[in-house]
């Protein structure tokens, strides 16, 4: 999908045709696991996120949707008593890039499993997790990486160590880059720094199956961190038995991206050759208490646009039953 | 399909490539002493991508090269994302705040309107930021030393690593901003997708190049 500034792509013939099977095949598959679809609008008001495209709406300053997820929260805590248990949704969003080669306008399809408190949050993990492991078959893309973390690994031990926000924003930068050395800088001076340099050297073991989890246990943190790292371990066996043939999956403790938001397991779908991961959710039980409701929820979004720029680039990785 | 990795050219690539000489990762010396920008090494399968630091970020980010080697002024002033998986110690250099002789950071902090030249803009607004100052950057690809001299600039932000070239213009350090050096950077892709290819490359290039 070629791109140029202002990154609005148009989108002719193949790869139109390419989206609208996978928006049909990955929305049926969606359904078929009783996610009903929800279209909030493509117009979202106050308050509004500074990298969203915005826009007068009279004297309103409003702004093209910019995340399914917030969309959906605001859409959900405002029009519903009970969370609905599965929803799902496809359209485009429109968000100033991090990244120059990423467009402002992107596709996406995803769902979110909510649930009311109490219900139990360990299998609608798994729920979700089955269902990405079938997301690359209908989409026609032969290989993959399935990168399985955890957020609160590395959230939980600093909030216990009470590190201000520079620091953990330094800490969080230096862990997704693995830069170990970078670890120590930013906590060079801090009362914890031993402490959690050893935690971090234990989360950047090399992204494996069960053995990276054992690495843990060489953590100062790992008796605090024992419910997560038994939730990772059991979510490990839960989808390792369901990986078809050229689909892997790492272990990676590290993962640290989104850590902000998310609150529990993240899973990332890779692909040689991608520049970014193609998909991604996790658990972020923090945004309904937010918005007034104290429901749990977990999700995961499919990032077409960088799918439909993979086709492109490497067309040899797609050809399955889903491929155009 | 060859395992691709990225090394620049220039200074840092003058460091690199004798520290090589005699490994499995040596470079080829007929290809280097050609102009070929992609050079065989003494291992089958594995070849280098001879780049200017500036680029090389983007073809390790976009999974061309899996593995490379680059400044980490560089990678500080790239928004790629990028794994950096060790200090390798050489090529190290200061980051420094340098302006004609004599002059000293209280007498840049006076001043109204200040003017820095510098090819690094992140770092030196990061470090503007935390000092509490503002000024008008001048952005400059090469040869900042002469900004100062001719009046584009009141200072530069520059590396400098023995001061020769400062000297040579009549500049000085004011302020050292920070310190810099050579990193190991992976393709994030490539590192969950191959990292048993990966893993024996990147140790033999972190055991030949750590300083």
């Amino acid at each position: 999908m070629p791109t140029h500034m202002p990154h609005f792509p148009d989108l002719l013939f193949e790869p139109a045709a390419r989206l609208r099977a996978w928006e049909h095949a990955l929305m049926g598959l969606l359904a078929e696991a009783g996610y009903g679809e929800l279209h909030p609008s493509l117009v979202m008001r106050e308050p509004l996120e500074p990298e969203a495209v915005r826009f007068f709406d009279g004297a309103d300053l409003v702004a093209l949707r910019w995340d399914f997820t917030v969309a959906l929260g605001r859409l959900l805590s405002s029009r519903f008593e009970a969370p609905p248990p599965r929803v799902s949704y496809a359209g485009a969003v429109f968000r100033r890039p991090q990244q120059p080669w990423e467009p402002v306008e992107r596709f996406e399809v995803g769902c979110e499993r909510l649930q009311a408190p109490g219900e139990d949050t360990a299998a609608a993990d798994v729920e979700l997790a089955r269902l990405m492991v079938a997301m690359p078959a209908a989409l026609g893309l032969r290989g993959g990486i399935l990168q399985l973390g955890h957020a609160a690994l590395l959230r939980r031990p600093m909030e216990a160590e009470a590190l201000d926000a520079e620091t953990t924003a330094r800490v969080v930068r230096a862990l997704h880059r693995r830069a170990a050395h970078r670890v120590r800088e930013a906590l060079d001076g801090h009362p914890a720094a031993a402490r959690l340099t050893a935690h971090a050297e234990a989360l950047l073991a090399e992204p494996d199956g069960p053995a990276t989890l054992e690495a843990l246990a060489a953590s100062p943190y790992a008796g605090m961190l024992e419910d997560e790292i038994a939730h990772l371990g059991r979510a490990h066996a839960a989808i390792a038995p369901l990986l078809p043939p050229g689909l892997e999956l790492r272990l990676d403790p590290a993962d640290v991206q989104g850590i902000g938001f998310y609150t529990g397991p993240t899973l990332r779908l890779w692909a040689p050759g991608a520049q970014a991961e193609l998909a991604s959710g996790g658990r972020y039980d923090r945004l309904y208490p937010e918005l007034g409701r104290d429901w749990k929820a977990a999700g995961f979004c499919l990032r077409l646009s960088r799918l439909l720029d993979l086709a492109e680039t490497r067309p040899e990785l797609f050809g399955g039953e889903g491929a155009r | 399909m060859s395992l691709l990795l990225a090394f620049p050219k220039g200074r840092l690539g003058d460091d690199l490539v004798p520290k090589l000489r005699g490994t499995a990762l040596a470079l080829d010396e007929a290809a280097l002493k050609s102009r070929a920008l992609r050079v065989p090494t003494a291992t089958a399968g594995v070849e280098v991508l001879l780049l200017k630091g500036a680029d090389l970020p983007r073809y390790v980010a976009a999974g061309i090269a899996a593995l490379g080697i680059v400044g980490s002024d560089t990678l500080d002033e790239t928004s790629e994302d990028l794994l950096e998986l060790a200090d390798l110690g050489f090529g190290a250099c200061r980051l420094s705040l340098c302006a004609p002789g004599g002059t000293s950071l209280e007498d840049l902090r006076r001043r109204p309107h200040l003017r820095l030249a510098t090819k690094y803009p992140k770092a030196t607004t990061a470090w503007l930021t935390k000092e509490g100052l503002t000024a008008e950057l001048v952005g400059l690809a090469s040869s900042a030393e002469l900004a100062p001299i001719l009046g584009l600039a009141d200072a530069i932000v520059d590396l400098v690593q023995t001061g020769g070239t400062l000297k040579a213009h009549g500049l000085a350090e004011a302020h050292v901003l920070g310190t810099t050096s050579a990193r190991l950077v992976a393709s994030r892709a490539a590192y969950l997708a191959e990292a048993a290819a990966l893993g024996p490359v990147a140790r033999e290039l972190e055991r030949a190049l750590r300083a």
